[in-house]
């Protein structure tokens, strides 16, 4: 059944298109979406969609929130492509939250492009198809001897009409199902860099992301959490606290978190920094008893003695155990990651009003449909009931996909029946997770005499995101993201040694191909030098039947200038991954500057399929690279059940001054699009490790990085 | 509580507001001006940044009432078009990306192109790196910088 477009949405809309086309899509059964417009007369919901006015204007509603990876230059570009309008003609709006019209409107996994790039070009398609149609009609002549330029239908005549002038007539066809698009041959608008929309107000202030919202009669609330995960709360010194002026109420909140119930205790104040202040007088007293016994220490000894189960298999081929018990030499490294914090700029924060009416959210979020449902459940409310309003994101890499922050919002509001902007600290969104998982990879293998990998073992002992709670001890697939399967090696097995902790996890940028490559394609490396054999060589060596990674692997070699040898001084390493299924090798070039180690140059080479913009693209590669990089040098410590590592005094995140020089190609394809904003992550742990082994005949298998690692 | 006024974006602006309030509380929630961010409050970061007669300070711990008859430049103050060099060299070199970072970056760089017109490689370093951008968006500020001298001497 489609569902409807309410009919105040509708007749905004329309007010807004008078007289205008209005194309989108509708999901079918089938998952391949079809083309639609309003004209229908029972077509009542368009799902995705955009309007053309008849000032010739193109509004496209981009459903995608947008975190700074893109969407507001990539979405457009597409349906320009196909409608074969300048991309300067084309607004984007961001949409409201509504799955049932969009499909899912989360931002993880580097799928925007990924996923609508069908659907806008079928959309650009469609209504290219019936204006010129309208123009065909209006002239009297075939259809098929009209064509596009640039926003207007031409015909061979001379004669000539912009779509403004015919969006009258073409909203009264109906829109083509399937419409005929582009070869991708001709494309002029998809591959070439364009400016994003939404930078601009991004350099004046003007901006608005979720803290920046400001709602008539909220009040501020901010949250003391138990530094040490699942504490419970004793006791707490409201009265104190309530001397500060402004300061209204102290209340005891929950959120859920993969099923466990976190507590905390909330200041709720007329003004955040009297919220601020009282935080820090509650003298919350916790009951942390059994949970402070973790620590890195302990987490790695634990991680250790697991290592010698044999886990379950996530991924074989061959016989590793009878090549590891007849005889040969069996190499073997372990490498080892700490958690990570996700760090979004924008501390977590979120505004809810909750009212017997119902209940509106205000605030910057990866999963708006996420937050709808929640509401929805919580306070039993129906689909219309629940208003969700996103804004840009200062951040997510994955922390924004959670819905537990507006939880606590919520019931504050519900509580108080006022609405509440609550606003977290950073030493709050440092220390309470969800975080990054911390693992141990234990990598096994056995060269044959010629040189070639003949068996490869790769055990990952770590906690799964999607398996935290509950009694199943099995390890799932999930827990090998990032590891390179398609290397040509006859018995492979990897492996998986799932843990169980009251630690919270999740998604962070890259998930496990943020972790298992730097063990991956540091070991692989380290099977080169063993075999005496060229690193780029080995592994094309192991790769040539693939033709894709081939290819990549050949630009690569063109563009790093690979075969040149390295400069006096410096050191190179390099490392593949495929993530999102984007390819891409990487080196990093590094020398000593005043006795440290640093990267000073990183070339990737990327197949993402069609590019759509590579600026975008090169601005992922580069984002992803840094806070990789980030992660080489920091990460997590856990002590007596807590994080040391509370605020940017003892974490230090990577600054200006430790940037490399970045040289990004990106490889020509017309293969569908693939996903961009994780690319590059997954290859910079290791490719330094690799080159600073090359530099220095060391080889760093555990991150974060020490000062004796990179002297 | 005694009113505080300040002198912000060049209008004199009053708010009711605790001595001890940081001066980024009173920007953004008594004056709207919420293009200066809040992400650390320990001038860590360096996403507050402002101007204080010119020289960039952090925001976020600096009481208001340390601030007296200081100017106060937010990003809003900038430029009246968002046309000031910084700011047309940032969208030129397509720096931002979430953008939370961003108004602090340029206010950085902003105050060093001020008292330096032709600074050194490491004298933008010593300027720039105290601005966190998590995005990773430096190699892009660096280039930036750079336009933006060019973009200022024109």
């Amino acid at each position: 059944m489609t569902p409807q477009l309410k009919r105040r949405e509708f007749l905004t809309l329309s007010a807004a298109a008078t007289g205008g086309l209005m194309i989108g899509v509708l999901p079918s059964a089938t998952g391949e979406a079809t083309v639609t417009n309003l004209a229908d007369e029972n077509g009542g919901l368009l799902n995705q969609f955009i309007m053309i006015g008849i000032d010739n204007k193109v509004v496209l509603f981009n459903h995608r929130p947008e975190m700074g990876q893109g969407t507001f230059a990539s979405m457009p570009m597409i349906l320009a492509e196909e409608l074969d309008v300048e991309i300067s003609k084309v607004e984007v709006r961001q949409s409201d939250a509504d799955d049932e019209r969009y499909g899912s409107q989360n931002v993880v996994g580097s799928r925007s492009v990924q996923t609508e790039y069908s659907n806008l070009r079928k959309m650009g398609a469609a209504a290219r198809h019936m204006l010129i149609t309208a123009a065909a009609a209006k002239w009297g002549v075939p259809a098929g001897e009209c064509t596009t330029e640039k926003g207007e239908v031409t015909h061979g005549s001379g004669m000539r009409l912009g779509y403004g002038e015919l969006v009258a007539e073409a909203a009264k066809l109906k829109a083509p199902e399937n419409p005929t698009l582009k070869d991708p041959s001709t494309f002029t608008i998809i591959g070439k860099s364009i400016r994003r929309q939404d930078i601009p107000s991004k350099t004046t202030g003007k901006a608005v992301y979720g803290m920046d919202v400001q709602v008539p009669g909220m009040k501020y609330a901010t949250i003391e959490h138990c530094p040490v995960w699942l504490g419970k709360v004793v006791k707490y010194d409201s009265a104190t606290a309530l001397k500060i002026p402004g300061v209204t109420h102290v209340e005891k909140t929950t959120r859920t978190v993969w099923g466990r119930t976190v507590e905390g205790v909330a200041v709720i104040a007329d003004n955040f920094w009297a919220a601020l202040k009282a935080k820090k007088i509650l003298r919350v007293e916790w009951d942390t008893v059994g949970l402070e016994s973790i620590s890195t220490e302990t987490l790695k000894k634990k991680f250790m003695d697991e290592s010698s189960r044999p886990g379950d298999v996530l991924h074989g081929q061959g016989d590793t155990e009878k090549v590891f018990t007849g005889g040969a030499e069996i190499i073997e490294a372990r490498y080892e990651l700490p958690y990570q914090a996700h760090v979004p700029m924008e501390p977590m924060n979120a505004i809810v009003n909750v009212s017997e009416s119902g209940a509106e959210f205000w605030g910057s979020t990866q999963n708006p449909n996420g937050i709808r449902s929640f509401l929805m459940r919580k306070y039993n409310l129906k689909k219309d009931q629940v208003k969700i309003n996103y804004t840009f994101m200062g951040g997510g890499f994955g922390r924004r996909s959670m819905t537990d922050v507006v939880e606590e919002a919520a019931d504050l509001s519900s509580l108080l029946k006022v609405p509440i902007k609550l606003i977290w600290t950073r030493e709050e969104d440092q220390t309470q997770g969800p975080f990054r998982n911390c693992s141990l990879n234990v990598c096994r293998a056995v060269l044959t005499r010629d040189g070639t990998v003949e068996a490869l073992e790769h055990k990952i002992v770590a906690q799964e995101i999607q398996n935290q709670g509950g009694d199943e001890m099995k390890a799932g697939r999930q827990l090998m993201g990032g590891v390179t399967t398609a290397y040509a090696i006859p018995n492979v097995s990897i492996r998986g040694v799932l843990q169980k902790l009251h630690i919270p996890i999740s998604y962070w940028r890259a998930v496990y191909h943020s972790t298992n490559p730097f063990a991956h394609e540091s070991f692989i490396d380290e099977l080169a030098i063993k075999a005496g054999k060229d690193s780029l060589s080995f592994r094309q060596a192991m790769l040539k039947d693939h033709a894709r990674w081939s290819n990549v692997l050949g630009e690569f070699e063109r563009v790093s200038g690979w075969r040149a040898g390295k400069k006096p001084g410096t050191g190179r390493g390099m490392a593949i991954c495929e993530r999102s299924g984007a390819h891409f090798a990487m080196q990093v070039e590094v020398r000593r500057e005043n006795g440290r180690i640093v990267p000073v140059r990183v070339v990737t080479a990327i197949d993402v399929g069609t590019c759509i913009n590579p600026d975008t693209v090169m601005a992922q590669v580069e984002g992803s690279v840094m806070m990789g990089l980030g992660a080489v040098y920091a990460g997590l410590t856990v002590n007596k059940g807590r994080i040391v590592e509370q605020n940017f005094d003892k974490y230090q995140m990577i600054r200006f001054n430790q940037t490399p020089e970045f040289v990004t190609h990106i490889v020509a394809s017309s293969a569908a699009p693939d996903g961009a904003g994780e690319a590059g992550l997954p290859t910079i742990a290791p490719a330094f490790a690799n080159a600073i082994y090359d530099l220095t005949g060391r080889r760093v298998r555990k991150l974060p990085m020490t000062t004796a690692d990179l002297t | 509580m005694p009113a505080i006024t300040l002198v912000v974006n060049g209008e004199r602006r009053t708010a009711d507001v605790a001595p001890d309030m940081p001066l980024l509380w009173v920007l953004r929630d008594y004056f709207g001006l919420t293009g200066t961010k809040f992400s650390c409050g320990i001038a860590q970061c360096g996403s507050c940044t402002v101007h204080l007669d010119g020289m960039p300070v952090r925001s976020c711990n600096l009481p208001v009432s340390a601030v007296g008859g200081k100017s106060v430049t937010t990003i809003e103050g900038l430029s009246v078009n968002g046309d000031h060099p910084v700011q047309r060299a940032w969208v030129e070199e397509q720096v931002p990306q979430c953008g939370f970072c961003q108004s602090g970056q340029i206010m950085a760089a902003a105050a060093l192109l001020k008292k330096n017109s032709t600074p050194s490689e490491k004298e933008i370093a010593d300027a720039m790196s105290p601005i966190l951008c998590r995005c990773g968006t430096y190699p892009r500020i660096r280039k930036a910088v750079q336009r933006a001298i060019t973009l200022a001497k024109s």
